[in-house]
Formats: C-alpha cells, sequence, structure tokens
C-alpha cells in the first residue's frame, strides 16, 4: 500500500496522460492539464479546446454528463484534486460566512459560529449528494438573508486588507530610508575623515611645532565630530520613529500597563506587633545572661539574646488587662447535673453518656477511653 | 495586635479560663457523674458475682464476694477530691525533684493533673497513674528529653507501660491542648526592665517620657523581690487553682506584690499612662491592680514553704483509705484496659502484617537474578 502511495506520487502514469484524448507528455511535452470547478474532472488543455470552444458541452468522462464551459476551466493549484475542490468550497462559504469575532459578545458564540461553518464546510465536500445538496441550500438561504451583513464584512476584510498593505509599504519605505541614510552617513565620516588627514599634513607640513602634538589634536577633532554626528543620528532617529507612530495606527493591540510596583512582603499580613506596655531594649542587664552574653558558644550558633529579651517581655504583659472572672463569666456553666433521675442511671447502666453535660459549645470530655 | 488580644488566642484563655464558680460547678458535675458512675459499675460487678457465685457449688460461697464492701458506697465529695488532688501535686513536685527535671516541667506537669481532674475524677482514674504520665508528657511538651525506659526506671516501681496506659487518656483529659503559659519568663522579663528602670533611664511606656521618681534603693529591692517571687511561683502558684482564673502576666504580678507591695504597685501604675483627662487608663490601671492583689490572696493561701500538718496527713491519710473503697472497679486496671483494646484492635494487625510478609516475601524473590521460581500448575 505504502508502495503503492509512493508511485503515485512519483511517476503515476494518469498524471502524464490525459484521461479524455489519451494523449501523453512524452510525445507532446508542453501538455497541460485543466480543470473545471463544477465536476474536477481533469483533461488535457487541447481536449477542452476541442470541445468547448463551439460553447457549453457535457463533460466528456463517463457518466459525468455536467455542462461545462470553457471560461470555467483553469490550472489547478493542487496536484491533489480532492483538496482542490476543499480549498473550493471553504472559499465559497468563507465569502458568505465572514463574520468576525467582535461581532460575537462571547468566545464561546464564537467558537459555535465556527463550528457550525466546519460543519457546513463538512456537508459539501464530503457528505454524499442529498446532504450536500441540503449544504448549499442552506448557505444559499443564508446568504440572501444577510446579503447587506455579508457585504459589509467583506468591505471591512478589504479595508483592513489594504490597511494591513499600506502598513508593509511604508514599513518597507522606513528600512529604505534608514539603509540610505546610513549609507550617506558612512560616506560623509569617510569625507570627513579625509579631509581631516589632509589638513593635519597640511599643517605638518606648514605650521612649525610639535609634530605629536600636532597629530594629536587632530585626533580629537576626529572623535569630537565623529560622536556629534552619532548623536545627531540618534535624534534624528527618534524624530522619525515618533512621526512614523503618528502616521501608523495598529488596531487590536492592548494597552501597555506599567507593572504595579511590589510592596515590600510582610510576612504578619499587616497585624502590628509593636509592643504597646513596654519599649524593648536593645540589652538588659541580667545576672544569669551575663555570661551567655559573652560566651562564644551561645553566639556562634546563630542565638540571639534579643529573642529572649522580646519573649520574656512579652510574656510579662501578655494578658496583663485579660480579666478572666469578666470575661469568661458566661462559659463554662454546666447544666444542672441531672443526679439520680432515671433516665441518667439507665443512660449509665447502659454504659451510654451520662446526659448531665455542660453547653455544647462548652462540651466537656468525660468520655471513657476504654 | 495587642499582648492582651495575642494572649487571647492561646489555648490556656480559650479552654483552660474559668470564674471560681464554674470552675466549681464543673468539678461538682464531674464529681456527681463519677460517683453514679462508680454505683453502677460495683452494682453490676455484684450481680455478675451473685451469678457466678450460684453457679459455683454452695461449698464455695462467700469467698470471692468477699472483695467487694456490702452496702451502699461512699463515694467522695468534691472538697475531699480537690485536697487528694492538691496532695498528689505535691507528690508531683517531690517526684519531679527526685527525678530531677526543671521547675517548668514540674509546674506544667501539675498543671496537667489539674486540668484532667475538671472532668474526670479520682475516684475513675487514680491520681498515682496519672501524675506519672502527667510528668512524663510535661518532659515532652517542655524539651526536657527523658527516655521511657530510664523515667519509669528512675521513677520505680513502674514499668514503661504503666506510664503509657493513660497516654491518650490524659490527652482527651486536656482536651489535646498540651501548651501551659507560665509566668516564670514573665517574672524574669518584669525584673529584667526594673532593673534597667533602676540603672538607666528608659521609658517605661513607648512614647513615654524616663520616669524620675524612683523608689529608694531600687535595685536591692528588685533582687530581692525576685527571689521571693520566684518562691511563690514554683509552689503556691502549681498549688493553688490562680492558672483557672488570673492570667501568666497577673500571677507574675501579684506574686512580686507579695514580695514587695510597694515597688510592684509603683510598677505597674506606671505601665498606665498618667493623664489627667484619661480616665479609661486611671480605670484599667485600677481594675488590674485589684485583680492583682484577688491573685495574691489566693496564692497566699498555701505559703511556699508551708507542709501539711499533722492533723492534714491524717485526714488525707483517711481519705486515700476513702478512696481506695470508692474506686471504679472496672477502671482499676488501666493497662490490662489498654491491652485489650489493643488485643481487640489485633484482628486487623495480624492481617495487615500477613500481607506486609507477603509483599516482602515476594520482593524477595523479584531480586533473585533468575526471578521467582516458576510456578507448575
Amino acid at each position: 500500500m505504502s508502495r503503492n502511495a509512493i508511485s503515485r506520487l512519483g511517476d503515476n502514469p494518469s498524471d502524464d496522460i490525459c484521461p479524455v484524448c489519451k494523449s501523453n507528455r512524452y510525445l507532446n511535452p508542453s501538455l497541460q492539464f485543466l480543470i473545471n470547478p463544477e465536476c474536477y474532472h481533469k483533461m488535457c488543455s487541447t481536449c477542452v479546446d476541442r470541445i468547448f470552444t463551439s460553447g457549453p458541452a457535457s463533460c466528456p468522462v463517463p457518466r459525468c454528463g455536467k455542462t461545462l464551459r470553457k471560461r470555467g476551466f483553469h490550472k489547478a493549484f493542487f496536484a491533489d484534486l480532492k483538496i482542490e475542490r476543499e480549498v473550493d468550497v471553504r472559499k465559497r462559504v468563507g465569502a458568505v460566512f465572514n463574520r468576525r469575532q467582535d461581532e460575537f459578545e462571547t468566545l464561546l458564540d464564537w467558537n459555535n459560529y465556527l463550528e457550525e461553518v466546519e460543519g457546513l464546510v463538512f456537508d459539501i465536500v464530503e457528505g454524499d449528494a442529498k446532504t450536500r445538496a441540503q449544504a448549499e441550500e442552506k448557505l444559499k438561504a443564508y446568504k440572501e438573508a444577510n446579503s447587506g451583513e455579508i457585504e459589509m464584512n467583506t468591505r471591512l476584510g478589504l479595508e483592513e486588507g489594504e490597511l494591513e498593505k499600506r502598513r508593509e509599504k511604508a514599513e518597507r519605505e522606513a528600512a529604505r530610508q534608514r539603509r540610505l541614510a546610513a549609507l550617506k552617513e558612512e560616506e560623509e565620516e569617510k569625507a570627513d575623515l579625509l579631509k581631516n588627514r589632509k589638513e593635519v599634513l597640511d599643517r605638518l607640513a606648514t605650521e612649525d611645532g610639535d609634530a605629536n602634538a600636532i597629530a594629536m589634536q587632530a585626533q580629537k577633532v576626529i572623535l569630537k565630530k565623529s560622536s556629534a554626528r552619532r548623536n545627531l543620528a540618534d535624534t534624528q532617529m527618534e524624530t522619525n520613529k515618533s512621526a512614523m507612530d503618528s502616521g501608523l495606527t495598529i488596531r487590536g493591540l492592548k494597552k501597555k500597563e506599567a507593572p504595579v510596583v511590589e510592596k515590600p512582603y510582610d510576612p504578619f499580613g499587616g497585624v502590628d506587633l509593636t509592643p504597646s506596655r513596654y519599649v524593648l531594649q536593645e540589652s538588659y542587664d541580667s545576672e544569669w545572661l551575663g555570661n551567655a552574653k559573652r560566651d562564644m558558644r551561645h553566639m556562634a550558633g546563630g542565638y540571639s539574646l534579643q529573642e529572649y529579651y522580646a519573649r520574656t517581655m512579652f510574656e510579662a504583659f501578655s494578658g496583663l488587662g485579660v480579666f478572666i472572672e469578666d470575661e469568661v463569666a458566661d462559659r463554662g456553666q454546666p447544666a444542672p447535673p441531672a443526679v439520680g433521675t432515671t433516665p441518667a442511671v439507665g443512660a449509665i447502666a447502659s454504659g451510654e453518656e451520662p446526659q448531665s453535660k455542660p453547653k455544647p459549645q462548652y462540651k466537656m470530655e468525660s468520655d471513657d477511653v476504654f | 495586635m495587642s499582648e492582651d488580644e495575642r494572649y487571647r488566642t492561646s489555648t490556656q484563655y480559650r479552654l483552660w479560663s474559668f470564674t471560681p464558680s464554674s470552675l466549681y460547678a464543673l468539678r461538682k458535675t464531674t464529681n456527681l457523674n463519677a460517683a453514679n458512675r462508680v454505683r453502677a459499675a460495683v452494682q453490676r460487678l455484684r450481680e455478675a458475682q451473685a451469678v457466678s457465685s450460684t453457679e459455683a457449688s454452695e461449698a464455695e460461697n462467700g469467698r470471692s464476694t468477699s472483695t467487694l464492701p456490702e452496702g451502699e458506697v461512699d463515694c467522695l465529695t468534691v472538697e475531699e477530691e480537690l485536697k487528694l488532688v492538691a496532695f498528689y501535686c505535691r507528690q508531683t513536685i517531690q517526684l519531679g525533684d527526685h527525678l530531677k527535671v526543671p521547675t517548668d516541667v514540674k509546674a506544667t506537669a501539675i498543671q496537667y493533673i489539674k486540668r484532667f481532674y475538671i472532668t474526670n475524677s479520682l475516684m475513675t482514674y487514680h491520681p498515682t497513674d496519672i501524675l506519672k504520665t502527667a510528668l512524663f508528657f510535661a518532659t515532652k511538651t517542655e524539651n526536657h528529653y527523658f527516655r521511657l525506659t530510664k523515667f519509669a526506671d528512675a521513677i520505680g516501681k513502674t514499668k514503661p507501660e504503666d506510664v503509657l496506659a493513660s497516654e491518650f487518656l490524659l490527652t482527651q483529659g486536656l482536651r489535646f491542648t498540651f501548651d501551659v503559659r507560665h509566668p516564670f519568663r514573665a517574672l524574669e522579663g518584669a525584673v529584667m526592665e526594673m532593673q534597667a528602670l533602676a540603672h538607666a533611664g528608659i521609658p517605661v511606656l513607648p512614647g513615654g517620657a524616663v520616669v524620675e521618681d524612683r523608689p529608694p534603693n531600687m535595685d536591692r529591692r528588685v533582687k530581692d523581690a525576685h527571689g521571693k517571687a520566684r518562691e511563690y511561683l514554683k509552689t503556691s502558684a502549681l498549688l493553688t487553682d490562680v492558672y483557672f482564673h488570673f492570667t501568666p502576666s497577673q500571677i507574675m504580678l501579684a506574686s512580686l506584690t507579695i514580695a514587695d507591695p510597694e515597688l510592684t504597685k509603683w510598677y505597674i501604675t506606671n505601665k498606665f499612662p498618667k493623664n489627667n483627662n484619661n480616665t479609661a487608663a486611671a480605670d484599667m490601671c485600677e481594675k488590674v491592680l485589684g485583680t492583682v492583689q484577688k491573685c495574691a490572696d489566693m496564692l497566699r493561701t498555701v505559703e511556699p514553704t508551708s507542709e501539711p500538718s499533722a492533723l492534714e496527713r491524717k485526714e488525707l491519710q483517711a481519705l486515700a483509705k476513702k478512696l481506695k473503697k470508692c474506686r471504679n472497679p472496672e477502671k482499676i486496671d488501666l493497662v490490662g484496659l489498654q491491652r485489650a483494646k489493643r488485643e481487640g484492635e489485633g484482628e486487623d494487625e495480624k492481617i495487615i502484617k500477613k500481607r506486609k510478609m507477603e509483599r516482602e516475601q515476594s520482593a524477595k524473590e523479584g531480586e533473585d537474578l533468575f526471578g521467582p521460581e516458576i510456578k507448575r500448575s
């Protein structure tokens, strides 16, 4: 099978023989095949001339019988006529279904529309006679119903293409200008250099003075000139660019937003942990910490006495203003114990939890582990 | 977020802070429930024995029933339980001294015991079992590593299983919260700052001025007060209920108040801004002073050097005897219960083990050079 495929691509005899008149490329090297998009049957240009010059005639291929005109014949772009046909169909359908994405409200709608169009194309290309006819009918109906919109979209598409062309042209022109400018500049620089050198030689010849000094001065002059020229060129470039920007509008580009400067990371998420009841000192005097402060063995490991200070001071004042008697008065009030009442005893006897529990929100475990 | 708000996030505040009345009510409920259960359990045991004794021959009658006292069980009251808990807390301190663990380990262990016996009764679980586990837990939570076997050996007459038997029981009783906020480090902080105040001019409050009028001879007094306050924190604070009713900061200041009232009052009043128009701060200051005073009164009920008197000791002995009679007979053998529970789950473990063995076996065969043996069917 694979061998067949290869041979068909390479030297398939049907590629060289006209199916109508059986003339051969071997005998007629200028043999050219034409097709008509009515039925996509291939025949040589001689046959087309012979059969269709005198007016429309039916296709000479057996069992085809479609009426063809000479005007409809053209050279196939693709070697595979199936593809040629599909591309033609797509062109035709695309000219009718030429809606644009920005006409749709959501991406989903747009995709659904594309799928529908694709289905239609498939029906025309691959379907049998009936489905094809149906699809053609649909296409026609749609074309009639939406002729106005189709026309507008076509115009828009053309305009867009025009714009694109203009833009490309402008870009090409700009590139050409740049190239010319660069060339010109280079020439100028060369001329300058020559002139300078000549001047130096003249001065060396006419003036008396240190030859080295004169040469050095000349060098400096050259450097200054070239740098000045470069600066000038840069500014020109800038102005050119801005001019180009104002002249062209590229649609569909998203606005550029300056990146937001990132704030420094706050591990506590904005919680203020500054002490309110004491001022933490850098160092405190303490009898038993005196040694630790100086001891290399403590400090080498990265142990920070400041951490200890912060913790002790925090603990000294953490909860100073928490009055448990006031704040938790309403919690932990147990329900009245059920003593000696029958349900409680029953619960105990059956090994269940006694019912006399505190409030559910403050449930205490007198649960049995074992 | 102020220091107080941060304290309110702790479990000590959220779960283990009570007003005296609610704490008493909780203990009362626990006691009543436990007593009911003890009576029910004894009743069940008696019935079982009656059945077994009638089935056995008449000749052996009366031998097995002798282990159970006749008549209604005489259960402990809440007050009696509290006395016994206090006694066992002292025992814990002694045991801690014997094992040479640091103060905070002992303190944590005692808090565990106290917290546990709010919702559990001595009649259900005997404190001698619980206190070992509590102390063992405390070595872990306070980062003072003690190997279990060594721990059991050092206590004497204890096996590692005894310590571990009530492990989950205690954890559950603690409501899975192991954090205990102690006033020890707070005391160091306060003393450190007071010494700094005595020596150098540092501001007492953020944005406040340096306080000039200091109590006379402040350095010396701070040092003395430090030692005395520490004694109170090491004993009185542990043996009373202050941890349930006050915050560590208040307990610390209360111990300092006992040690040097004048100095502490000066310190506290300086911690609240003195403005003529700032009545809120003045009110707060008054309230803090009042609360600290209350805490100090509670601390004074148990002096650091105090030991149970001969009379009290006699009473405790009687209570211990009473406890022996009214213990829940179903919960005496914690180790056995633990083992029974484990073996109840043993079925599944066996299957798991078998599967593991099979897996290992197949893995070993897979590693063999020529693969596993070919099975002929």
